[in-house]
């Protein structure tokens, strides 16, 4: 029988529930039947060994509901970084790392295996019963460590020497880790470099802040260094909405971040379809790194072109093909004394013009790919909207059917009557 | 890559613990303190018993320890590539930090590889010198504990003075603004960065009763519907906010918590849901909905 541990061995295990937690909180544990009842004990109880307050429960006629609220304004750190500070590891592990940092003590002492073993056996000794390590662990785990930058290695004659490597000379920048440990995309691993800081700060809140992109850190990592590299990657992608998980060969170009709804897009070309196309990075998991392409940056180019006409995340479909674009205007009306409006529409238009038509009348204009992206934003100038003019009618009428139906919603219609 | 027990708690936990026995402090109450501060909620269970019965063989039974050094790690790779990736952004001149470490590290991104699409376009101006000089006097006095002496246009264009205890510096990532949250001073609460004109360290003999500010908050419920995928995009908008959720037969309840100051931009961005969600309280929440509609109905677009 397996016992329970507070760590995992697999992020992506966890990733899901957790979000489902946070952002729905109204599923009641039968629901949860991708896992057998045991594993969904075991992964409640870690998500509230780590995040202990913010875990609430609320019994409903039909169950007991666990979720996780929190308040991302006054949390002064990303709760849910600790879910990425949870890995497991083996009791070796940890003997391990303490030994070896202590053995290579500074970026001066330079050692063979032979001799970092030997001296191994000497901390080890001092134990009741000492451990056994043999050299292909230990060789792994320094090739492990020199992969991750922590450990140098070079061949000194016919040897291969290990170093510890060197520290890297910081400004001391306390305040910034805390800033961009919250707001800098894979802000954890600010986390990771405020864990070791002895000096606590906590001189920022964040007003607006989505906080669970944090669970797609790893991922979003891999497709920074696979843009960097200009290479192909192949990932695993898992709608919500659908069981099945489909396997992408893609081109990363850009990552595009919402602040509005925290939701975050792999925008990348899908050969296959000869087409740019938008990605949810909390669907992805599993990124392969390729070979590198030399089409990155004709293609990062062409998507730059077309972010003049992506309000969202929706590009242009085929490449080089015709543009499909649609024509989207409005008009508002606007007060005297009411020039915070059209500081709105300037400063929230991401795309597009303004101009004023009439004493107390501005419209925009824009041509867009997808007029669906815009509705929400429209919607927000909603008391004073005077005209529509949408190409593409039939979201038009969608929008004035909508805000009929809240005129009944709200009994606007008899409160007029 | 991220995902490593390098970065973990437990062996943060484990390299503090060893370093305060090597100070010479082997007290239980203060190893399990680390313990507490440092892990999760039942690691209490599992550290400090794994140490003491030497499973993992770093402190002896007596606790006493081979290690000769406090436990110390270089900087990983990507930790690099993020610092460098960090000392591009433009905020960065508000630290005062020297831009030119880590010239032999490629960054794990650039300003090229993500774009934030829908971030306001009147965001603070993090080139300006005076901005800069306000931003950095303000974090010297939270560091030190001082308090400022400011000077400020208003929103209605006056000049205001305030002497007051900065609390915090507030970001909003939506509007790209800093906001000081202060305290002491009876008039003003929050004050946008941009708009302050003179900010200095307060060494006057004026007392400053700090208090600390208290957020007045309300709450509304909504109806959401099951249409066109407005449960996902309810709760992904409304998720930074403390909230509950309850399923019923077609349509779900969302109570959200949020502070009365943000009301006129929580009606727009409830608005922003058309039918889909609607207000059920509270009444006055509801009816600043209904006085939107009714001016709507005016305009004649139908």
């Amino acid at each position: 029988m397996s016992s329970y541990s507070e760590l995992v061995k697999n992020f992506e295990k966890i990733r899901e529930l957790m979000r489902e937690f946070y952002v729905y909180g109204f599923k009641r544990r039968d629901e949860y039947d991708k896992k057998s009842s045991r594993s969904y004990d075991d992964e409640r109880r870690r998500l509230e060994s780590w995040l202990g307050d913010y875990m609430s429960f609320a019994q409903t006629p039909e169950g007991k509901n666990i979720f996780i609220s929190i308040d991302s304004r006054v949390s002064r750190h990303n709760p849910f970084y600790k879910a990425l500070k949870s890995k497991s590891f083996t009791d070796g592990d940890i003997t391990l790392h303490f030994i070896l940092f202590d053995i290579l003590d500074s970026p001066k002492t330079v050692l063979s295996l032979p001799q970092i073993l030997a001296e191994l056996d000497t901390y080890l000794s001092e134990f009741k019963s000492p451990m056994l390590f043999d050299e292909s662990t230990v060789r792994k785990k320094l090739k492990e460590y020199t992969s991750l930058g922590i450990i140098g290695a070079e061949k000194s004659g016919r040897r291969l020497v290990y170093r510890r490597s060197d520290d890297a000379a910081l400004p001391k920048m306390n305040d910034a880790l805390s800033f961009y440990s919250e707001v800098a995309p894979c802000g954890v691993i600010g986390s990771f470099l405020l864990d070791k800081q002895s000096e606590k700060r906590d001189n920022f809140s964040f007003k607006h802040h989505y906080i669970t992109s944090a669970m797609d850190s790893g991922v979003l990592a891999a497709l920074f260094t696979a843009m960097q590299k200009k290479c192909i990657v192949t990932v695993t992608n898992t709608s919500r909405h659908s069981s099945e998980s489909h396997k992408n060969r893609i081109i990363p170009l850009r990552i595009f971040i919402s602040v509005q709804n925290g939701r975050q897009h792999l925008l990348a070309y899908q050969p296959d379809f000869n087409e740019i196309k938008s990605f949810r990075v909390d669907y992805l998991s599993d990124v392969k790194i390729e070979e590198p392409t030399p089409r990155f940056d004709e293609l990062r180019s062409e998507l730059d072109k077309m972010q003049s006409k992506m309000w969202g995340v929706t590009a242009n479909g085929k490449l080089y093909g015709k543009e499909s674009l649609e024509h989207v205007e409005f008009t508002v009306k606007v007060a005297e004394g009411e020039a915070h409006i059209i500081q709105r529409l300037m400063r929230e238009k991401r795309i597009g013009t303004v101009l004023k038509t009439g004493d107390n009348t501005y419209r925009f204009c824009a041509e867009v790919y997808d007029t669906n992206e815009m509705i929400p934003w429209i919607r927000t100038f909603i008391c004073r909207i005077t005209e529509l003019n949408f190409s593409n009618m039939g979201v038009q009428e969608q929008f004035k059917r909508d805000i009929e139906k809240m005129y009944r919603i709200y009994g606007i219609e008899e409160a007029a009557k | 890559m991220i995902f490593n027990e390098i970065y973990s708690a437990y062996y943060n936990t484990v390299a503090k613990i060893i370093g305060e026995i090597l100070n010479g402090n082997t007290s239980d109450a203060d190893l399990n303190k680390i313990v507490t501060e440092n892990a999760f909620g039942e690691s209490m269970l599992n550290i400090m018993p794994a140490i003491k019965s030497e499973k993992w063989q770093l402190v002896k039974s007596d606790l006493t320890t081979p290690i000769k050094h406090i436990p110390t790690m270089p900087l990983t790779l990507i930790q690099k590539q993020w610092i460098k990736a960090i000392l591009s952004d433009p905020r960065i001149k508000l630290f005062g930090i020297d831009t030119d470490a880590l010239l032999d590290v490629t960054p794990l991104f650039t300003s090229d590889d993500y774009f934030i699409y829908d971030k306001y376009s009147d965001g603070d101006p993090y080139d300006d010198e005076k901005y800069i000089a306000h931003f950095k006097t303000i974090l010297e006095a939270m560091n030190t504990g001082k308090n400022l002496k400011i000077e400020m246009t208003s929103r209605h264009g006056k000049t205001v003075y305030a002497r007051c205890v900065p609390k915090r510096l507030e970001y909003s990532e939506k509007d790209d603004k800093f906001r000081l949250v202060t305290s002491g001073c009876r008039f003003i609460r929050t004050i946008n960065i941009a708009r302050i004109t003179k900010c200095n360290i307060y060494n006057g003999d004026t007392q400053i009763e700090a208090d600390d500010p208290q957020t007045a908050y309300d709450t509304v419920t909504l109806k959401v519907s099951e249409e066109r995928n407005t449960l996902e995009r309810c709760m992904l908008h409304f998720a930074h906010f403390q909230k509950r959720a309850e399923r019923f037969d077609g349509y779900y309840l969302l109570h959200i918590r949020f502070d009365k100051d943000d009301e006129p931009e929580m009606v727009i961005r409830v608005l922003s849901f058309g039918p889909m969600v609607e207000v059920v309280s509270s009444d006055r929440f509801k009816g600043l909905i209904i006085d939107k509609l009714t001016k709507q109905k005016l305009c004649g677009l139908l």
